[in-house]
């Protein structure tokens, strides 16, 4: 512990009688290490059940942990959940792990598991948790460590949503909101760390917390003390390392990554990542903003012919982009999530540009001068958005596509684009379950209120082929029927091209040289139960 | 005194609700904040019922006038992000602010009124031109940049200061208390202070310069009195008003927002708050903080203009 550590762990101390009795356990504890990262982005408060958000739950799952785990390609693993099968149509049974305990020495039991799920509705703020557990309508405790959900018809993916589903013991009650979670009070999750303290924006401190289950089953804990500081600004956070202040910063941009790989104290670790940069084409009969010919605005939109698609497609350089944009660090897609993913095609091939071929079916398509056409796209939200708007851009104009670039921030991009204000638009989209009823339901079904899907549909795609697949898909038990058909859906409608999977950008951690291992994970969290020491 | 003081404090409260409805109206023309606010995947129907939650089906109108019945009870309301409440979020940033932003001006101030008291007391020496050369650096060349080279060169280079955020809290939840608190404070501060110290420096010649020229210089001298009397004395005191008058504004205004520095040494001060809270639509902040911001400039123009009777014995008369 040295002096700066040592003052915030005083200064910690001096708010709570609590902590003080921690910092002096933990001060006389065996490993005294502490870890502190430097990450983009923090919690909103730590009541785990108020929000969402990536940067949200990776700091809570410190805390708390979930019902079910995924390992770093988000295949489902055993967490307090230890297994989980369905009974019938609508019923899910989830045996519990044995021996669990809370950070205030009370059991585990299947009655949290019903009140973490009851409680979500009520305390869930607009990063709503019920996006994951919405499909059960009630659960039921069978004995202390079974407990069964029914679902609104048949919920395949209920497992893969309760990865979301973060425990808190019942006996906080109903009362806590995110002032008396943000205090500590009722801040007791089952995870590798106790809570400190946090404020908005600012540091979250943890404490190691002995008696983690993992650790009789052999996971290690080298941590005595997590410190994960919020730095938003890239620059800040590179130089926070360089300087020794943090012991490694999440999300390095791709422009940085050269300079920390020459520099010999540095080491950095590349891991994929489940967001995709998409190209969304609107194919409403007329757009919000119309395209232009020879400078003049046409009724007609080009959009809805698929040689247009198909050309603007072909007219795309992958892997230039992926070299030039994000310097070597992003994939080339061809379909809206890695291919590892359950519920990929195996059979979407690399798309290649051929302009020829691209030139000719815009000449068949009528617009052999091409068009003009306003482009938007986020500037701020994923790492690289803006340089790959204008990238894009210039690629399109090679085949007479002179598509406006307009990269604006998050703020105004997201009410723009869910008003439809948009002709042609670029974001990015994480596939953060790992499976493709989460992403496909979402953005490829047309929109339909009534079955919650095609919520994300910003190119107004709907073809009834594809549409009863992903729905006939959200409701078969059977992995194997149900990843055929995600699998068909995927090929039917990424070769119909509503929109055009572009690249993605891979994440880029950096540390000191030697001094930490670390496996990255493919929904990007850094967490501090996966860093260990070299040489420990 | 008393009529003046209720003037003020009216022309406060309606510049404060003209500008909580631009805040609103702003907003308004962005977007809907929960498109912002919520997660993409969620369905129409979550959608439509969070919106419900956070009264933003209704029109305009009445969400401004429920924001404003609420004001009149003292509640600013709960941030859409944190769902806590404003106030306490707002004004607990407001020490870090406060020390950064007042070391900041004294910094100016100790190197500005000298160092521009010499430039315009010896306009042609040498070393004149030289402090002009660097109040031209001082305030044309950007905050975030000068930021980042001071960063570089103290912290990574050199490993003296550290890079960012702040030192350890104590009393008045203010970090000046340790060793450990200034070493954090030294950088932010100085690349604060950097613009105002241009400012001034050129503000402080420019006056000594007039006044160096003006009678009643001529006639302290020739009463025979010492240079340093002079210049000290009957110069400052002539200058005075100017500068009063700018320290004030800038304190009001690097107080409201000094976002860059604070962003780019990560100071958790309201700057970096209200910027967060700026591209995640948090309307209630953005409110809260501006209304704040207001009062504070309206608190600040008072305080000057009352020393500017301290000052000038003319402006006390009247």
């Amino acid at each position: 512990m040295n002096r700066r550590q040592f003052l915030s762990a005083t200064t910690a101390a001096a708010l709570s009688p609590a902590s003080l009795a921690l910092a002096q356990g933990s001060a006389q504890g065996a490993g005294g290490r502490t870890l502190t990262v430097g990450v983009r982005s923090g919690p909103e408060s730590i009541d785990p059940h108020w929000s969402t958000l990536g940067g949200h739950i990776e700091a809570l799952r410190h805390v708390y942990d979930s019902l079910v785990a995924q390992d770093e390609n988000l295949v489902l693993r055993p967490g307090l959940a230890t297994s989980w099968r369905a009974v019938d149509d609508t019923t899910w049974e989830f045996k519990l792990r044995e021996g669990v305990t809370f950070h205030d020495g009370s059991p585990f039991t299947a009655e949290d598991v019903k009140f973490s799920l009851e409680r979500i509705p009520q305390v869930t703020g607009p990063m709503s948790m019920t996006l994951y557990t919405k499909r059960a309508k009630s659960a039921e405790v069978v004995d202390p460590l079974t407990v069964r959900f029914v679902t609104d018809g048949p919920a395949p993916t209920l497992p893969n949503d309760f990865t979301r589903l973060m425990i808190v013991p019942r006996k906080i009650g109903a009362a806590p909101r995110n002032e008396e979670f943000n205090s500590g009070a009722a801040a007791i999750g089952t995870g590798p760390f106790r809570f400190t303290r946090w404020e908005p924006r600012g540091d979250l401190v943890m404490e190691r917390f002995d008696g983690w289950w993992a650790l009789k089953d052999g996971a290690t804990q080298p941590w005595a003390r997590v410190i994960r500081r919020e730095i938003p600004n890239d620059a800040a956070r590179i130089a926070a390392l360089k300087s020794g202040q943090v012991d490694m910063i999440n999300y390095v941009p791709a422009t940085d990554v050269a300079s920390l790989q020459r520099d010999p104290t540095m080491e950095v670790v590349v891991g994929d990542s489940v967001y995709v940069f998409n190209v969304y084409f609107t194919l409403a009969e007329k757009l919000p903003r119309l395209a232009k010919v020879d400078g003049r605005e046409i009724e007609a939109n080009p959009f809805r012919d698929p040689r247009v698609r198909q050309a603007m497609d072909l007219a795309i350089d992958r892997r230039a982009l992926a070299r030039v944009v994000f310097e070597g660090l992003a994939k080339p897609m061809s379909q809206l999530m890695p291919d590892s993913f359950f519920g990929a095609s195996p059979n979407l091939p690399e798309r290649r540009p051929d302009l020829a071929r691209a030139r000719a079916l815009m000449a068949e398509a009528g617009y052999p001068r091409g068009f003009e056409i306003d482009f938007h796209s986020t500037s701020n939200r994923l790492p690289g958005d803006s340089a790959l708007c204008e990238a894009l851009a210039q690629q399109w104009s090679r085949i007479g596509v002179k598509a406006n670039p307009n990269a604006v921030t998050g703020t105004v991009f997201f009410p723009a684009s869910t008003r439809g204000d948009y002709s042609l638009q670029m974001s990015g989209w994480g596939t953060l379950t790992g499976e493709a009823a989460y992403t496909y339901g979402a953005m490829i079904h047309g929109p339909d209120p009534s079955v919650g899907l095609g919520n994300f549909n910003r190119s107004g795609y709907s073809n009834p082929e594809v549409n009863k697949l992903l729905l006939d898909g959200s409701r078969t038990l059977d992995d194997a029927k149900r990843r055929e058909m995600f699998a068909r859906a995927a090929e039917i409608s990424m070769n119909d091209r509503p929109m055009l999977p572009i690249v993605m950008p891979q994440t880029v951690w950096a540390m000191g040289r030697n001094k930490l291992s670390f496996t990255p994970r493919v929904d990007q969290e850094t967490l501090a139960q996966l860093v260990t020491p070299k040489g420990a | 005194m008393t009529a003046f003081l209720l003037g003020r404090l009216a022309q406060a409260a309606l510049v404060m609700l003209v500008m909580s409805v631009l805040v609103f109206l702003g907003v308004y023309a962005i977007g809907n904040p929960i498109d912002v606010l919520i997660d993409p995947a969620a369905t129409q129907a979550m959608r439509a019922a969070i919106i419900r939650q956070y009264g933003l089906d209704l029109p305009l109108w009445q969400q401004y006038g429920h924001f404003l019945g609420n004001v009149l009870r003292g509640d600013f309301g709960n941030s859409f992000v944190f769902r806590i409440p404003v106030l306490p979020l707002i004004l607990s940033r407001l020490p870090a602010t406060l020390e950064l932003t007042v070391l900041a001006l004294l910094i100016a101030a100790a190197f500005g009124i000298p160092l521009g008291i010499w430039a315009g007391y010896r306009p042609e020496a040498r070393s004149s031109r030289a402090i002009m050369a660097l109040s031209t650096l001082g305030f044309s060349v950007p905050t975030f940049w000068i930021g980042l080279l001071l960063i570089l060169f103290f912290t990574v280079e050199l490993r003296w200061l550290p890079s960012g955020g702040r030192g350890p809290v104590g009393w008045l939840g203010l970090s000046i208390w340790t060793r450990e608190g200034w070493t954090h404070l030294l950088l932010p501060a100085l690349n604060l202070s950097l613009f105002k110290l241009g400012l001034l420096i050129r503000l402080v010649r420019a006056g000594t310069e007039e006044v160096m020229g003006s009678e009643h210089v001529r006639f302290a001298r020739a009463q025979g009195l010492p240079e340093r009397q002079v210049v000290g004395l009957h110069v400052l005191k002539n200058i005075g008003i100017p500068i009063v008058t700018i320290f004030g504004l800038e304190f009001g205004s690097t107080l409201a927002f000094a976002v860059v520095t604070e962003t780019v040494f990560n100071w958790p001060g309201m700057g970096k708050l209200v910027i967060e809270s700026i591209t995640s639509l948090d309307r209630p902040v953005m409110v809260a903080y501006l209304i704040l911001v207001v009062l504070l400039f309206v608190a600040i123009n008072l305080f000057v203009e009352l020393t500017y009777g301290l000052l000038d014995p003319r402006v006390r008369a009247r």
